[in-house]
């Protein structure tokens, strides 16, 4: 593999061999077109790419690898650069295959509920055009409005409504994949195809083993009726429990989301505000749905829990319009960061939701200790933490100070026996972080299972395992690995 | 300590403000609502990229050239981005002040630059000369040569754009409004406000007739109108073109003209020239002797739909046997965040069906002088457009001069027979069915 920028002469080669695939229109090299596509949505660790190549078909971007295959020039697929941890940024010069012009929806079976999409295409625009027949499309990552079924799969993206629905990989059901030599490949298709689960493999692997080209989801009927619940707390203890004490009693909510007084102030000053009182310690969102019946008592139930914690004020949404405020104040929670703050970092830990209050205790002596405001939205059904680390590149060693401290936040989750990431990926960001988790073994056996896919780490190179500090990399390196036909 | 760029590629004044590109947190959240990244899915051309580029050439990595101009200039202006940016970035401000510094940067040459200076410094600055612009055109359809133009094919030298815009240009019935009759209109009936009231160059000169219906409904809602003979071009289409220095003299003219006499409202009817009017007070905010007189005018500026709807529209009696359905203009929906207004408008019409477009807010492609430097995304954002209308309507309503040209050569284009208005000429339509099916306005 060629681990360094291309010289000019290589350069204008595979520039007009890309050319000769997609045409003049569809590549772009020159320093001020490739700018822009320095960083995705995770904005420390930046990188120009050598060309940036957008393929309309699978034949393309299996004639695209294929070229920079055989000419061992690594490439990295991209979807709408909404990651947040530097999946899509090419560090060392690499080629970035955009699939934002494959953004097609193939075909909906409704008698099998099943949708077949490009994916380049958007996550929302899915939702949107089976609506009318009565149907969606679950996993809602907060970027849905933009982010690409393609990107969702790299980083198997959740949302607020899966902790009853599960996250993408449980509505993949086919997919379609260049392999990083350039061959097609189909997986899946069916329920339940025998042998290793391939599908589960490929999401999540952060276009580390494959391209993904097409994707078969599954789609849902529509529930008969939602509704949606706020509470408003003064203390974080009591929200954290009373959002542990939802589940333990048995109810399971479509959404159970939670901020604390930092992201509330940032929500606040934002585009979407709800008019949050100023002095608030912590809010829940709470979402139950289904079958119009019996729905009621849960949200009496839901209440309750909330009145023996405490609770300042709790309502149920009184219309559509008003859910959906709560909704886009709550999603476009990370966005709002910026009225508050000229950069942030967002964390992805995972944790027991029982270790919730001690986590987010520690985070605040975090907070302390590195002299940055820390903002907390939290998945909070699920145990998906979302700290936003608040912090000014242009101030002289914050950027340095916030890594630092992300890094602090990742270590109290694993330590609390929770994880590093829920749905944001490892990427570029927290590839160290991964030794919190895993020990050599571990992290040796997974690049194991990359290299059958991706042999010499053409495809997505340098992402979500730590840098060889170690003899394994070292030794990885010095004996070429044979290419597997799979 | 904040490192502020000493390496920086904006060298003029007004450069664009680090407290406004800095508020991006390269979310994306923006992207699929900007709509020259969803035909072109090119992050460059998209509202996070346009930001990060404005970013770097602040911070000194990248030079004010023609590749970095490319994607600025192919900016609608059409803030959708801005009503989908959780952060509140003011990516349209942003834009101008950039366009500002490659107007320095980057004059533009040869035919480019006798047309605008032509249009921008001499003609549109001037009501009179924009009066002759009309009288001439008005000739020209008038006495023949339009046809005998169209016939001789006179007209294909010009490039297909052009030509398509000629095609559709309505044809110029009234003389403008501004310095027609007096300067004071009083209100009918019993009187419930003064207003001033903005002719806008293109608005009067191509649909003159708007300014008399919204003269009209402005008296008929109980209105004093004054409309000044001394002002002149709001200079929305300067700021457009970076020309800044152009926009702030005709801003403080403005304002000088309009604050001479006291008014609770000063109208406007044109989308685009609102927006503008509406941020004076950014235009001039390094100006000390006009800070404060430029905040009053920006707030006492009111597009004619919303001020007619705070007031309490009279209810038109008349019935309008019609279906219609509602654009919305960038610069009343995205920019002043005007979307209500005009449907409740329409409403209120007896008799008018009014039929929901399809992402109503999406750009026609029209954005001020777009349509004329940037035809290719122009005309593919007109032809997406133009799928959207509802089948079956007889009129297209909208607040904005410049969609309502660019709808026109819609039409026309596609050979289809959608009636193109303003949505006050719907009101004062059936104002005037009102009253020939009983008596006049007192
Ligand atoms: C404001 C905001 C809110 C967010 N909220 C959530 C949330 O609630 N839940 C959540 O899970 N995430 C969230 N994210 C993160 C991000 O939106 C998701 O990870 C999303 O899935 C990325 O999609 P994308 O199209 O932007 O992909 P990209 O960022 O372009 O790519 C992501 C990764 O997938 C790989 N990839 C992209 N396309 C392909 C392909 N076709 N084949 C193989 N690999 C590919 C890339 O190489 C990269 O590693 C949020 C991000 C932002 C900015
Ligand atoms: S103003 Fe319109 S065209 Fe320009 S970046 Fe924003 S959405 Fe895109
Ligand atoms: S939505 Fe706003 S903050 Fe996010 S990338 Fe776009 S302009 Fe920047």
């Amino acid at each position: 593999m060629i681990d360094a920028p291309l010289d000019e002469k290589r350069k204008q080669q595979m520039i007009d061999a890309l050319s000769r695939v997609v045409g003049k229109k569809s590549i772009l090299y020159r320093y001020e077109d490739v700018m822009a596509y320095e960083c995705d949505g995770y904005t420390i660790h930046k990188g120009l790419p050598a060309a940036v190549v957008f393929p309309s078909n699978t034949e393309e971007v299996a004639a695209i690898v294929s070229y920079l295959h055989q000419q061992q020039i690594p490439f990295i697929p991209r979807g709408a650069g909404t990651g947040l941890s530097g999946g899509a940024t090419a560090l060392n010069g690499e080629v970035i295959i955009s699939l934002v012009r494959m953004n097609k929806l193939l075909h909906v079976d409704y008698d099998n509920r099943r949708a077949v999409v490009q994916p380049g295409y958007i996550n929302l625009k899915l939702s949107n055009s089976i609506a009318s027949k009565g149907y969606y499309y679950a996993p809602d990552p907060s970027s849905q409005a933009t982010c690409t079924i393609g990107g969702n799969v790299g980083e198997n993206a959740g949302g607020a409504h899966c902790l009853k629905y599960g996250v993408t990989t449980n509505h993949v059901l086919g997919l379609e994949v260049v392999l990083p030599n350039g061959q097609i490949r189909r997986f899946g298709g069916t329920l339940d195809t025998p042998g290793y689960d391939v599908l589960g493999l490929l999401t999540g692997s952060e276009g580390t083993l494959a391209i993904v080209t097409e994707i078969t989801v599954r789609i849902l009927k529509k529930p008969q009726e939602v509704s949606t619940v706020l509470a408003l707390f003064d203390k974080v203890t009591d929200a954290s429990q009373a959002a542990s004490d939802i589940i333990a009693c048995g109810i399971i909510p479509a959404a159970l989301e939670m901020m604390d007084a930092m992201a509330i102030h940032g929500v606040e000053s934002g585009n979407y505000p709800v008019g949050y009182p100023k002095d608030l310690a912590a809010v829940l969102i709470i979402e139950v749905d289904g079958i119009a019946a019996g729905l009621q008592e849960q949200i009496e139930e839901i209440m309750q829990v909330c009145k023996n914690h405490h609770v300042r004020e709790v309502r149920k949404a009184k219309d559509a319009a008003e859910r959906a405020r709560w909704w886009a104040n709550r999603k476009t929670a990370f966005g709002a960061m910026g009225t508050i703050s000229p950069d942030y970092l967002v964390q992805d830990g995972v944790i027991p939701r029982s270790k919730l209050p001690e986590v987010l205790e520690r985070i605040g002596q975090i907070s302390k200790q590195y002299g940055l405001r820390i903002a907390n939205v939290f998945h909070a059904g699920d145990g998906n933490l979302h700290p936003l680390i608040l912090f000014d590149s242009r101030v002289e060693g914050e950027t340095e100070r916030a890594v630092e401290a992300g890094s602090a936040v990742l270590k109290a989750c694993a330590d609390a026996g929770g994880s590093i990431t829920g749905e944001h990926g490892v990427g570029v960001e927290k590839m160290e972080d991964m030794r919190f988790i895993f020990n050599d073994i571990e992290i040796e056996a997974q690049m194991q299972l990359r290299d059958v896919f991706n042999p010499n780490s053409l495809c997505n190179p340098h992402k979500m395992f730590p840098k060889p500090a170690r003899c394994v990399e070292m030794k990885r390196l010095s004996r070429e690995v044979p290419a597997v036909n799979i | 300590m904040v490192k502020t760029s000493n390496l920086s590629s904006f060298l003029w004044e007004d450069a664009p403000d680090e407290n406004k590109f800095s508020e991006c947190v390269h979310c994306g959240m923006c992207l699929e609502a900007c709509p020259t990244y969803q035909e072109t899915g090119l992050e460059h051309h998209s509202p996070r990229g346009r930001v990060y580029l404005i970013k770097s050439a602040a911070e000194g990595k990248l030079q004010l050239n023609n590749y970095f101009k490319e994607p600025i200039d192919s900016c609608l202006a059409c803030r959708a981005c801005e009503t989908a940016c959780p952060s509140g970035v003011q990516v349209g401000a942003l834009i101008e002040e950039t366009r500002g510094q490659l107007y320095h940067a980057t004059p533009a040459k040869g035919a480019g630059r006798v047309v605008q200076k032509l249009f921008l410094r001499d003609i549109f600055p001037s009501p009179k000369r924009m009066q002759l612009l009309g009288k001439m055109t008005r000739l020209y359809q008038k006495s023949g040569l339009q046809r005998s133009a169209r016939k001789l094919k006179l007209l294909r030298v010009l490039p297909a754009h052009l030509q398509e815009m000629e095609a559709a240009l309505p044809k110029l019935k009234t003389s403008p409004l501004l310095g027609r009759g007096g300067e004071l209109y009083s209100a009918y009936g019993e009187k419930r406000a003064t207003v001033a009231m903005i002719t806008g160059c293109v608005m009067d000169v191509v649909y003159s007739d708007v300014n008399e219906a919204t003269l009209n409904v402005l008296r008929r809602n109980g209105c004093d109108v004054w409309i000044p003979k001394a002002q002149k071009c709001c200079g929305a289409l300067h700021l457009h073109a970076g020309d800044r220095e152009q926009a702030k003299q005709l801003a403080k003219h403005n304002i000088d003209v309009f604050l001479s006499n006291e008014v609770d409202a000063i109208i406007i009817n044109a989308a685009g020239c609102g927006s503008t009017l509406k941020e004076y007070d950014e235009l001039l905010k390094n100006d000390v002797r006009y800070a404060e007189r430029s905040h009053l005018f920006a707030e006492k500026t009111k597009d004619v739909s919303e001020f007619l709807v705070d007031l309490g529209l009279i209810a038109p009696k008349g019935k309008l046997d019609m279906k219609v359905t509602y654009h919305d203009a960038c610069h009343l929906a995205h920019a002043q965040g005007i979307r209500q207004a005009p449907r409740e408008i329409l409403e209120m019409i007896p008799g008018l069906v009014v039929e929901a477009m399809p992402d109503s807010d999406r750009c026609c492609g029209s954005a001020g002088i777009y349509n004329i430097t940037q035809p290719e995304m122009a005309s593919q954002l007109l032809d997406r457009k133009m799928n959207d209308i509802p089948s079956g309507c007889d009129a297209v309503a909208m607040g904005n001069p410049g969609c309502m040209m660019q709808f026109q050569v819609g039409v026309v284009k596609h050979h289809r027979s959608e009636q193109i208005v303003h949505t006050i000429q719907l009101l004062n339509d059936a104002y005037e069915r009102e009253d020939s099916d009983g008596g006049m306005p007192t």
